[in-house]
């Protein structure tokens, strides 16, 4: 997880940026900037930055998958996002149900502005991933995050308590 | 139509006015000079205008250059599921050939192993250099060796299209022609092309002599440049006046135009008979359609037939005018032989030879004419006109040349097996990738390679049962009314509709059940139950939903309707079930991708989308339901015809007088709609278990699938009910079935079961 190393140095940043919004988001409609990198940075470096606490679930991944991947993080680091999203889709032709890549795409939509595909994309990766650990907060974070910029206040606080219920365990099945 | 083409109209001598003007009145001169003056005028601006038409047209066409159309590039990489035969099939789709690796575009294989030299591949993301890689398929799936972890294969080219054109063309660069075809078709309709100015005097006068001799029309005087401005700007009538225009503006593409560049647009726009509706324009389309090969594969012989049809496709048609076509084409060969452009060996040969006609391929290249038939209509229906004028363009489809393969051998296959005299039934395939709504595969006909009509798109027929899972899923949206365990009555009922008199539904085998699940009553298709279901939610919610989902449902909002008198077409009830089959994810059915123009800009993209549908958690019950088809309802048999069953979900579907036969079915991978009746729409003796069933039994037992694995909402709960009145148990109850419920929908009373042992569900 070398990216969220490298994004931890901003903490105060991503706090400021954090509240900036959430003030915004309760009182005017929220004007969208199209492709604001920073954003997707919020979903994985939460308020300290702290590194991924709980249970972490890492399951055997496509290598095909993982190689589209870091090739569409790189390009979304180059501020390419069409080519990134380009590289992800292909990721998702091949493996549709990959939690990790589905909330790859969630975090990019959010970077493209486009709210409504970032909650969808994100959801999807909840509704197919562990429910647990870093991955379950980064899902209702980013659901959260496209809410807010959505101007849909009351859902986007439903969802913020959602990343702080993420349990720690896997659930308990009967 | 089968006029002995180009016949001169010997134009009859005028009346002779051959009397000296000594002779004529003062008077008579003057309005003769007068009625000169007055030609010369009218001239001047009429041929003005026919060179200015000709410039302009003649550019335009430059400009509408056709579109490549490529399938979905095949990714390949570690498990994915494929079997050696299709790769291979794929392989050579894209355009590889068996060969030494070492060279790009080539492959190897041996025992398992395939070596491969992918060629570099412009896509829309970026140029993909030439690669080398190397594959290993075993137990139908792919291992990658070597150094990748994802090998993109350079798509399949599948054709070439005018969007905004109803002919067909193959269009060539004048290189890419055979050099026989280019000299010899020179050689037989216009000699002197290199020399003359668009108008041949000398070749018209030894036409017309040679004509004399023979006292019929043996030779045309037309030249090559008189039968492109024919082609391209004029209608077919004969007159002088038109005869006239002709030879104007054919000076003018002369004077304009390289002779080259008329010539390649001849060798593309020479008529070369019907394909059905649609008219086929040029030699390299004709190649494909009467020998399935393309140009630069025939024959002398074969391209001595072309030749020879250029002067009247009709008249010399090889499959309506076999004798005329082999005379011609002798005909032609000893003028190939004459010129020097053939050795007397060659002519000897294929003078004998047959006419190399394939009729089973005769569409050739348009193997995949029904796919790209709908990738016509969707570009334009979802494209501005002018973005398709474009020159150049890349077209990138959603298809994939092995599914599709497999796809129109199991519906020939198929039928033949499941009807009752050759030929009695016809069928129609839509092969679709259920999360993005991408066509996989189109079958339109059951003769692969036949274009015609193309009853995937366009046989609209009534759907029967197939209909049902949407009138159920409106049902379960309201759990506070429906479960899948609510009792419904199976029983007559007579539903009064104003204007038409009462209705009584019946069900197939006229039986009534009494009080059945909900779920039983889809899973066995039972009418009376059904008709219940739908009164309780409208047909104006059924008929709303489709739309929805983008298909209209017609006008006539009868009742009838819950039971499928709806006519749609194969690919309408495939866009039906694609959110049945995404779990609740709603996409459009869509062929195209992706189109790049000749800069390799993207004009337009369809990126992939996420849409949930509001009813998916009623879509969650009714995919149970449609499992329990196959294990327990209409469609159990199923079970024996799978070799492996990944956990097919599906429905059969059987319209009255067994006209129809539908069956769709899904996996996560794949979503397949099978249709089976007669073009005249009589009565068929077809049924969707025992017709269309098999044939989709036959195509899944082929394709590579993978097991299900579900993902819904988790609002969804799971509970061990009894019924028929429903109660809530426990796993150890007898007859206890596990059943899906929207949280809080579950029934409330305890069985008996639990009840005896004295404690609840769930604290064993």
């Amino acid at each position: 997880m070398q990216s969220i190393r490298s994004f931890s140095r901003f903490p105060a940043f991503a706090t400021l940026a954090l509240l900036a919004m959430m003030v915004l988001a309760a009182c005017a409609p929220w004007q969208p900037t199209l492709d604001d990198p920073e954003i997707a940075e919020q979903v994985r470096a939460p308020e300290g930055g702290e590194e991924p606490s709980g249970l972490q679930v890492y399951p055997l991944r496509n290598p095909a998958v993982r190689e589209l991947e870091s090739a569409a993080e790189a390009a979304r680091e180059n501020g390419d996002f069409d080519r990134a999203e380009a590289l992800l889709e292909r990721a998702l032709r091949i493996e549709d149900r990959d939690p990790e890549l589905l909330q790859r795409m969630a975090e990019l939509q959010l970077s493209r502005g486009r709210w409504e595909q970032a909650e969808s994309y994100a959801r999807r990766s909840w509704e197919l991933g562990p429910q647990v650990g870093d991955i379950c907060r980064r899902n209702w974070r980013t659901m959260a995050l496209a809410r807010e910029r959505d101007g849909q206040v009351v859902a986007a606080a439903r969802a913020r308590e959602r990343v702080e219920i993420c349990p720690l365990e896997p659930p308990e099945r009967y | 139509m089968a006029s002995k083409p180009r016949r001169r109209r010997k134009q009859r001598s005028r009346s002779s006015k051959s009397k000296s003007s000594r002779r004529l009145p003062r008077w008579l001169l003057r309005s003769l000079l007068f009625a000169l003056g007055l030609a010369i005028g009218l001239l001047g601006p009429w041929v003005w205008w026919l060179d200015r038409e000709v410039s302009l047209r003649f550019a335009d066409r430059h400009l509408t250059e056709a579109s490549r159309v490529y399938a979905r590039p095949l990714e390949l990489h570690d498990g994915r599921a494929l079997s050696h035969r299709d790769l291979l099939v794929e392989l050579e789709a894209t355009g590889l050939r068996a060969g030494s690796p070492e060279r790009p575009g080539r492959f190897r294989v041996e025992g398992e192993r395939i070596d491969l030299h992918l060629p570099a591949f412009d896509f829309p993301d970026g140029h993909q250099p030439a690669q080398r890689g190397a594959v290993r398929v075993r137990g139908g799936r792919v291992e990658l060796l070597g150094e990748a972890a994802v090998l993109r294969l350079p798509p399949a080219e599948l054709g070439r299209i005018l969007p905004l054109d109803d002919r067909v063309r193959t269009m060539l660069e004048l290189a890419e022609f055979p050099p026989l075809l280019v000299a010899g078709a020179q050689a037989v309709e216009d000699r002197r092309f290199k020399h003359h100015f668009g108008i041949d005097l000398r070749g018209l006068a030894r036409a017309m002599w040679a004509n004399l001799r023979a006292g019929e029309v043996v030779q045309g005087g037309s030249t090559v440049t008189q039968q492109l401005v024919k082609n391209l700007f004029l209608t077919p009538e004969r007159s002088l006046l038109r005869k006239f225009n002709e030879a104007i503006m054919a000076v003018s593409l002369e004077l304009r135009f390289s002779k080259a560049e008329i010539l390649e647009a001849w060798l593309n726009e020479v008529y070369m008979g019907q394909d059905g509706r649609r008219a086929i324009h040029g030699f390299g389309r004709a190649a494909e359609y009467y020998f399935g090969q393309p140009l630069e594969a025939l024959d002398a012989g074969q391209i001595a037939l072309l030749v020879g049809m250029a002067r009247g496709a009709s008249w010399y048609h090889p499959l309506r005018n076999p004798e005329h076509a082999r005379d011609r084409r002798n005909l032609v060969l000893a003028m190939f032989h004459e010129t020097g452009l053939i050795g007397e060996a060659t002519l000897q040969r294929q003078r004998q030879a047959g006419l190399g006609l394939r009729p089973s391929l005769r569409s050739g290249a348009s193997q995949y004419g029904a796919f790209l038939d709908l990738v016509g209509r969707q570009l334009r229906s979802d494209y501005r006109d002018r973005d398709l004028r474009g020159t150049g363009l890349r077209v990138f489809t959603t298809l994939s040349p092995s599914a599709q393969r497999r796809a129109e051998t199991a519906l020939a296959e198929g039928l033949v097996r499941v009807e009752s005299e050759p030929d009695f039934l016809q069928g129609a395939i839509v092969l679709l990738e259920p999360d993005s709504g991408e066509v996989r595969a189109l079958v339109g006909d059951r003769v692969r390679g036949r274009h015609g009509f193309n009853r995937a798109l366009d046989a609209r027929r009534q759907v029967g049962s197939v209909i049902k899972p949407l009138v159920y899923m409106l049902a379960l949206a309201r759990p506070e009314a429906f479960t899948l365990v609510t009792p419904v009555a199976d029983e007559p009922l007579t539903v009064d509709i104003s204007g038409s008199g009462p209705w009584q539904p019946v069900n197939h085998d006229e039986v009534s059940h009494g009080k059945v699940p909900l779920l039983e009553a889809l899973a066995r298709s039972y009418n009376q139950a059904s008709v219940r279901v739908g009164l309780a939610v409208g047909v104006d919610a059924l008929f709303e939903l489709m739309r929805q989902l983008g298909v209209a449902p017609g006008r006539d909002a009868h009742p009838a309707a819950f039971l499928g008198a709806v006519n749609l077409t194969p690919l309408q009830v495939a866009q039906l079930y694609q959110p049945i089959a995404s779990e609740g994810y709603s996409a459009p059915v869509r062929s195209v991708r992706e189109v790049v123009d000749s800069d390799g800009e993207t004009i337009a993209r369809y990126p992939l989308r996420l849409k949930s549908l509001k009813q998916r958690e009623a879509l969650a019950l009714v995919d149970f339901a449609l499992r329990r088809v196959v294990t327990h309802g209409t469609g159990r048999s199923l079970s024996r015809l799978l070799t492996d069953d990944p956990g097919v979900r599906g429905k059969t579907g059987t319209t009255n007088d067994r006209r129809d036969a539908w069956f769709v079915g899904y996996t996560n991978d794949w979503l397949g709609v099978v249709w089976a009746g007669r073009d005249d729409n009589k009565p068929a003796g077809v049924g969707g278990a025992s017709t269309a069933l098999p044939v989709w039994a036959g195509l899944f037992n082929e394709l590579p699938t993978r097991p299900v694995r579900s993902g819904w909402p988790d609002s969804v709960e799971w509970f061990w009910v009894e019924w028929p009145q429903p109660k809530l148990a426990a796993e150890y109850c007898d007859g206890a079935v596990a059943i899906p419920f929207i949280a809080g929908s579950q029934p409330e009373v305890l069985s008996d079961c639990l009840e005896r042992r004295g404690s609840g569900p769930f604290n064993r």
